[in-house]
């Protein structure tokens, strides 16, 4: 019994240290927001996949290149958030919008409980990275742009934005938890599935996680699935349902990446 | 589930918090003579977990711990005492709740922050000579309690995490050690956050 537990106890710092070495290793090869890459470039990974192979000439019907995230369990929120600061760098009136919203955003998640001390750190990043990519900057949208790219890859900034908004999320379910606790599978309170599934980093996001995201900030997202299901064609969900997308993302199972339409 | 930040049923305990100035040290002196220099690069995989903590230091010290984070004044943690350089290391003196089974009692936190804080959690232990006996509580001063690893959020703080565990205090009905202290205690590692921990259900 004892010499099991003992091997327990070791086991665990060995699946620890593995677990390490895995996220070193992803960390060392993968940046946090690549550059844009032809759409192509996925043939490579299911070279004679033939499903795969199919349903990736049907996406390139739609779609020319896909910026790669780092497959960290923040893929989905810097993905969001680095599309959609994107498609605002090239429309004023939508990014002063946004700008007041996540303005505003503060007084808000500090109203629904939040505690305003940490928030306050969290907001003040955001919004200094919302500044430093406004399209009134000077040098042009492609400075802008460049800019953009350089904060996601500093990872201070990049993981404080993605906080940021997996707060946002969280206070979203808390507002209308009612509506969203439909969506939870098993025993969990809204409450529970917040503090375990949302607000901790590294947690992956579901569908829930995106509803209550898009809906906050008002962003419509399209979600390309490339899985092995039938049909031979990519499925499309549009989020919330019935918004135009602003951002496109392509998911496959357990991973979030952007797309670039033609 | 732990219940977070619950209020005790009459009292309310002040808290109150003495920081403790340290003195101004000369430089720490290296064997051939030459001052240390800080070593500023673990800090790079953050922006600004020093800056971080150092608001978390004045806030703790500016505001001691209201009862819980949705706003209510009244408050339930007796934070003592914040000994710190602005380093990775902090001690957090707490005091067992008046109308809880620890009583009277004065305990030891000792918090470990590595460059990773806040988006990692910091490492939290009891140390000193008494540890709380509490069915979550190892006799090596380990706790195990989810928001110290798999639901640490970079929104908690140390201040949050000092609430929790008093809370987790004040809500212990029967003193007890875990079920399995001496196995656990006998075979784990040093660092709490290298035990994969199975956390239980309801306190009680």
């Amino acid at each position: 019994m004892e010499s099991f537990k003992q091997n327990d106890g070791n086991r665990d710092e060995l699946i620890i240290q593995q677990q390490r070495e895995i996220e070193k290793e992803i960390s060392d090869t993968t940046p946090l927001v690549s550059e844009q890459l032809p759409l192509t470039c996925l043939w490579t990974e299911y070279n004679g996949d033939d499903i795969f192979t199919a349903k990736i000439q049907d996406l390139s019907t739609k779609y020319k290149f896909i910026r790669r995230t780092r497959p960290d369990g923040n893929c989905f929120f810097r993905a969001f958030a680095y599309s959609y600061l994107e498609y605002l760098i090239s429309n004023s009136s939508a990014y002063q919008e946004f700008r007041k919203l996540a303005e505003e955003s503060k007084d808000k998640l500090v109203q629904l409980g939040f505690p305003s001390f940490t928030l306050e750190d969290f907001h003040e990043t955001f919004m200094e990275v919302i500044k430093r990519v406004s399209p009134d900057n000077p040098g042009g949208q492609s400075k802008v742009q460049s800019e953009l790219h350089k904060i996601f890859n500093e990872q201070g900034y990049s993981d404080y934005v993605v906080v940021y908004l997996r707060l946002i999320t969280s206070g979203k379910l808390q507002e209308e938890a009612d509506f969203y606790q439909n969506f939870i599978e098993g025993d969990f309170t809204i409450e529970e599935f917040r503090h375990q599934e949302v607000e901790p980093m590294y947690k992956e996001s579901d569908h829930i996680h995106i509803i209550a995201l898009c809906t906050a900030l008002g962003a419509g997202v399209r979600v390309e699935y490339l899985d092995r299901g039938e049909g031979g064609t990519v499925k499309a969900h549009d989020f919330p349902e019935g918004t135009e997308p602003r951002i496109y993302l392509i998911y496959r199972p357990g991973h979030y990446d952007i797309l670039y339409p033609n | 589930m732990l219940k977070l930040f619950k209020k005790p049923k009459d009292k309310i305990p002040k808290s109150e918090i003495i920081t403790e100035p340290k003195e101004p040290k000369t430089p720490p002196v290296s064997k051939c003579g030459k001052p240390l220099q800080l070593d500023n690069s673990r800090w790079e995989a953050s922006i600004h977990p020093s800056r971080r903590l150092h608001k978390e230091l004045m806030s703790l010290i500016k505001e001691p711990p209201p009862g819980s984070y949705r706003g209510h004044r009244k408050r339930t943690a007796k934070l003592i005492r914040v000994s710190t350089d602005y380093g990775a290391e902090w001690k957090i003196n707490i005091k067992g709740f008046e109308g809880t089974l620890y009583e009277g009692e004065d305990f030891q936190l000792l918090f470990k922050f590595n460059n990773k804080y806040p988006f990692d959690s910091p490492e939290v232990t009891f140390i000193g000579s008494n540890i709380p006996v509490h069915p979550h509580v190892y006799s090596n001063g380990h706790i195990c309690l989810s928001i110290l690893t798999e639901d640490w959020s970079p929104a908690l703080s140390v201040q949050s995490v000092c609430l929790s565990i008093a809370s987790m205090l004040s809500s212990c009905r029967e003193k007890k050690r875990p079920p399995d202290n001496t196995l656990y205690v006998k075979t784990c590692n040093k660092n709490p956050k290298k035990t994969k921990w199975w956390y239980h259900g309801a306190y009680s």
